[in-house]
């Protein structure tokens, strides 16, 4: 009965997506692969096969190094405390707060702008004189002649993490607010009858429970910060220097600013293996845990 | 188990639970100062969007610190934003451009995740998996083979280039969402009725099936409508013309505008114009902003 309802000709629906999909991402991925061990320029007509010189010259330049750790240090630091706020931001909306759907709609608002636009706007925020915390800080006194976000080397990439952060933690926060819809009320009032108090009623009924939520927010997190690219292109061209060149920022910089699109093929590789695998390694833990909870 | 929780109750005889006390001075404390940090919170949260507001009414040679908020209300800003960004064109290729994306991803990715969702073989859930993997490829690092590819095949670079490019990069979240849907959501039983009345696969799939697919659907647009909305970075690649320019690309022609105070009034007139078609839908649609978002977490 099921395979004459369900037939295989099924897979002809398909087709539509499975055209674009192979033509317009997979073929060009597998180009990359290609263009990776030449000296392809990106334009030229012709271009040689130069072996594994681009790789041999990525892992002995600095630039492979650099990408690397800026990018690990975005990813973390944009999946720990983007989490962790978007948490703390769901269970306090979620309490007896008069209010609390304005509130819920308001922390949505950022999620909204355009990229663009958001780089614009925090770009004025972090500005040195005029911007807005340097003449926050003027009213109230405080000397600030020194502080320049988006100019030192020190800040500048915990800046740009701190407007992704912004950006995206209203979706973080809605996708827990969603989870915490499914505690079960009277699991709440059992652990409150056992003399929970409100950490031990978080830690064990709560977070447990949550499980789904916090993988799902975890990997978008994770995806967006290995993919980080809007921020540096914005806001900090990657600088100052090379402090806030991400992997993907690095790439099209090779690409479409130095004309090396060989090399910055191969450095799109390794982006993309070390991607896969932090994705990969990250969405089994994940898996493992929620199993066990 | 449940005796376990009477006897905890009878432990611990605390009647604050279900009673209320006429007045409770701690209590009523609490609510405030929590009530205190909730404000707090947001507005530090919002206190940028606040400013750009108040900056942007103002007209563009009132030079005023733009800390002290709504000293003037002018839209000189706005007019002159408006045509430096040709915002009626500008909002008219967004909305063509979204709309059309919009509209192939939801056939195409609701089609494609049919097979995926029903068949139990091997080769749908690889299908599924290759689909999935996509998500992790950034557009930025394939541009230029994009580009060759789209070049090879003849198809010219207008303003509605984007829009493969669009469809093509919605189709790993969007077949994730919809596949996960029909598995959990979707009973295979309200199909055989259809089968045995002799409908065809097709049929079958537009009139029984797809109809069930409303609330995942709403999702694929909102997630998906958003960022499409949103996106500069396909744009800039295959428009150059002004004439041409949805939304965030007319905002580009405002880069390095943020380094210079003089220029603020425009520029945040500008970023509000630029933002304001979603804030309007947000405001009418919010509940389907908000449910969209959560259609695929709740399922899981």
């Amino acid at each position: 009965m099921k395979s004459t309802v369900m037939k295989k000709t099924m897979y002809f629906f398909a087709v539509p997506a499975l055209l674009f999909y192979l033509t317009f991402w997979i073929f060009p991925i597998t180009k990359l692969f290609q263009y990776s061990v030449t000296d392809y320029n990106g334009f030229a007509q012709t271009f040689n096969y130069i072996g594994f010189d681009n790789y041999r010259a990525l892992f002995n330049g600095g630039t492979l190094g650099n990408s690397i750790s800026n990018t690990l240090v975005y990813t973390v630091v944009s999946v720990v405390a983007g989490n962790l706020i978007g948490l703390a931001l769901a269970l306090l909306l979620n309490m007896k707060i008069r209010g609390k759907g304005f509130y819920r709609s308001i922390s949505y608002i950022p999620t909204l702008f355009s990229a663009i636009v958001v780089g614009f706007i925090w770009s004025y925020v972090y500005m040195p004189d005029s911007g807005m915390i340097a003449t926050f800080l003027d009213k109230l006194g405080i000397p600030n002649d020194n502080l320049n976000f988006l100019g030192s080397y020190s800040s500048a990439l915990y800046s740009i993490i701190f407007v992704e952060i912004w950006k995206n933690v209203g979706t973080t926060m809605i996708i827990f607010l969603a989870g915490l819809q499914t505690v079960p009320n009277d699991l709440l009032e059992a652990g409150r009858i056992d003399g929970c108090g409100g950490w031990k009623l978080l830690r064990y009924v709560k977070l447990p429970l949550l499980a789904t939520s916090i993988t799902i927010n975890t990997t978008l997190s994770l995806i967006n910060g290995l993919k980080a690219f809007d921020f540096p292109f914005i806001m900090t061209n990657g600088g100052p220097g090379t402090s806030t060149n991400t992997l993907i920022y690095s790439i099209y910089k090779m690409a479409f600013t130095e004309q090396m699109f060989g090399k910055a093929s191969a450095l799109g590789i390794i982006s993309f293996i070390l991607i896969i695998a932090v994705t990969a390694v990250s969405v089994l833990l994940m898996n493992r845990k929620e199993v066990s909870a | 188990m449940n005796s376990g929780t009477t006897a905890g109750k009878m432990l611990q005889p605390e009647p604050a639970l279900k009673t209320r006390k006429p007045f409770n001075a701690g209590a009523l404390l609490k609510k405030t100062l929590l009530q205190l940090l909730v404000i707090v919170i947001m507005a530090l949260n919002l206190i940028p969007l606040v400013i750009v507001l108040s900056t942007s009414l103002r007209s563009p040679d009132n030079n005023t610190n733009p800390l002290n908020l709504f000293n003037e209300l002018s839209f000189a800003s706005y007019r002159t934003a408006f045509e430096r960004m040709h915002f009626g064109t500008a909002l008219l290729n967004s909305v063509v451009l979204t709309a059309i994306s919009v509209l192939l991803v939801v056939v195409f990715a609701a089609m494609a995740s049919y097979p995926m969702a029903r068949i139990k073989s091997r080769w749908s859930q690889f299908l599924y998996l290759f689909f999935l993997a996509g998500l992790v490829v950034p557009g930025q690092m394939v541009l230029i083979p994009i580009v060759q590819m789209i070049n090879s095949l003849g198809i010219p670079s207008t303003q509605y280039t984007p829009i493969l490019m669009f469809v093509t990069c919605s189709l790993p979240f969007s077949t994730f969402l919809y596949t996960g849907f029909i598995r959990s959501g979707v009973p295979e039983e309200v199909e055989e009725a259809a089968h045995i009345d002799g409908a065809g696969l097709f049929r079958r799939f537009w009139t029984v099936v797809f109809p069930l697919l409303i609330p995942v659907t709403v999702s694929v647009i909102i997630t998906q409508g958003i960022w499409i909305w949103n996106d500069y970075f396909f744009n800039m690649t295959f428009i150059s013309k002004s004439s041409q320019s949805p939304l965030p690309l007319a905002m580009l022609g405002f880069m390095g505008d943020q380094q210079n105070p003089t220029q603020w009034n425009v520029l945040f007139a500008a970023c509000m114009l630029c933002a304001l078609p979603l804030l309007i839908a947000f405001s009418f649609l919010q509940k389907y902003f908000v449910g969209g978002l959560t259609v695929g977490s709740v399922k899981g």
